[in-house]
């Protein structure tokens, strides 16, 4: 589960575009909390100039997320094993360990 | 259902009473675990600092065999191995390293795991594998300042080199400029980005694997995205209108 980050004041009502600014990031992260998360979105669906802010930043996000690595699931995999192994064995490595 | 006391639970953990039906060796008894989050002389704010959890911290009884308490550790820490195993590679040099890594501090969560209270396991996990990280590098550079420890830690980003991604075929007219633009960050900004964008830790986690404030994780993410960002508008990327 994700944590939520709370902010320290919570948000107004209807927050001005630069206190939605100061917040778009962690939005866009999924660190706001849901009723702080409701009124970004609100202020979003009607007020342009933060709508562009908010699709051009996701553009970049989106960009820089499509870079993930493409993780080889072999050792995964042996760690899933590693820790059967552990469990079987009271908390020792066991014989499965470093790639036995 | 009688709940017991965390003394109990300890106490049935050191003797290795076993309710379950296998037999298998005595756990042996729980040492304070200077890596290990919960473990007496630790210090353990993650999750307790955050003011909106949802899921309540689970509750041992005297009927809770150490089957269960196995069936709890395998729900709660098999889900992460992925990206235990993504940030151990960040961390370490090699994939061979990073499996011993996790490895490691899989024991070490085992061992640790009764004095888990059971919120938010990654953020557990990821405390307990940086942790076991620093004892590792300071075993084997026993001159190194704590500082020059912490330098070590962010050790490699998405910088196209050992991370997979210049093996990968590009997959869209963005990457070859995205990639140029995360080589230029710094280390620590490639550091943010890499376990935040491309591990999908949240802040929180990001910022206890790094050993730094949240507030620092949000800042450096910001001008880190900044920077790309202004590299792909510069090129005439990213405008929306």
């Amino acid at each position: 589960m994700r944590m939520r980050r709370r902010l320290p004041v919570p948000l107004p009502p209807r927050p001005d575009c630069h206190v939605v600014g100061a917040v778009l990031q962690a939005y866009l992260d999924g660190e706001l909390g849901p009723k702080d998360a409701e009124v970004v979105a609100a202020h979003l669906e009607h007020c342009e100039r933060c709508g562009i802010e908010q699709a051009t930043v996701t553009r970049v996000i989106d960009a820089i997320r499509h870079q993930r690595p493409d993780l080889d699931p072999d050792p995964v995999e042996r760690l899933g094993g590693f820790v059967e192994s552990m469990i079987e064995h009271g908390g020792h490595a066991g014989p499965c360990a470093r790639g036995d | 259902v009688h709940t017991a006391s965390w003394r109990q639970v300890r106490a049935r953990e050191v003797v290795g009473m076993r309710i379950g039906h296998r037999a298998r060796p005595a756990v042996q008894a729980r040492r304070s675990d200077p890596a290990v989050p919960g473990t007496p002389g630790t210090r353990w704010a993650l999750g307790e600092a955050m003011g909106d959890q949802t899921d309540l911290p689970h509750e041992r009884t005297v009927d809770d065999p150490v089957d269960a308490l196995d069936d709890r550790f395998r729900a709660q820490v098999l889900p992460e191995l992925e990206v235990l195993y993504r940030v151990a590679r960040r961390l370490t040099r090699s994939p061979a390293d990073a499996e011993d890594l996790v490895q490691d501090a899989l024991i070490r969560a085992y061992r640790g795991f009764a004095r888990f209270d059971g919120r938010h396991p990654r953020a557990w996990l990821l405390t307990i594998l940086r942790n076991t990280h620093v004892n590792e590098i300071r075993k084997r550079r026993p001159d190194l300042l704590d500082d020059e420890i912490a330098q070590r830690l962010p050790a490699r980003g998405p910088d196209g080199r050992d991370d997979g991604t210049s093996e990968r075929a590009l997959r869209n007219d963005f990457d070859p400029l995205v990639l140029d633009a995360l080589a230029r960050l710094t280390a620590n900004h490639r550091a943010v980005i890499a376990l935040v964008d491309l591990d999908d830790l949240s802040y929180q986690e990001a910022a206890e694997v790094l050993g730094v404030p949240v507030g620092t994780v949000m800042s450096r993410l910001h001008r880190a995205r900044r920077k790309v960002r202004a590299h792909l508008e510069a090129a005439g990327f990213t405008e929306v209108h």
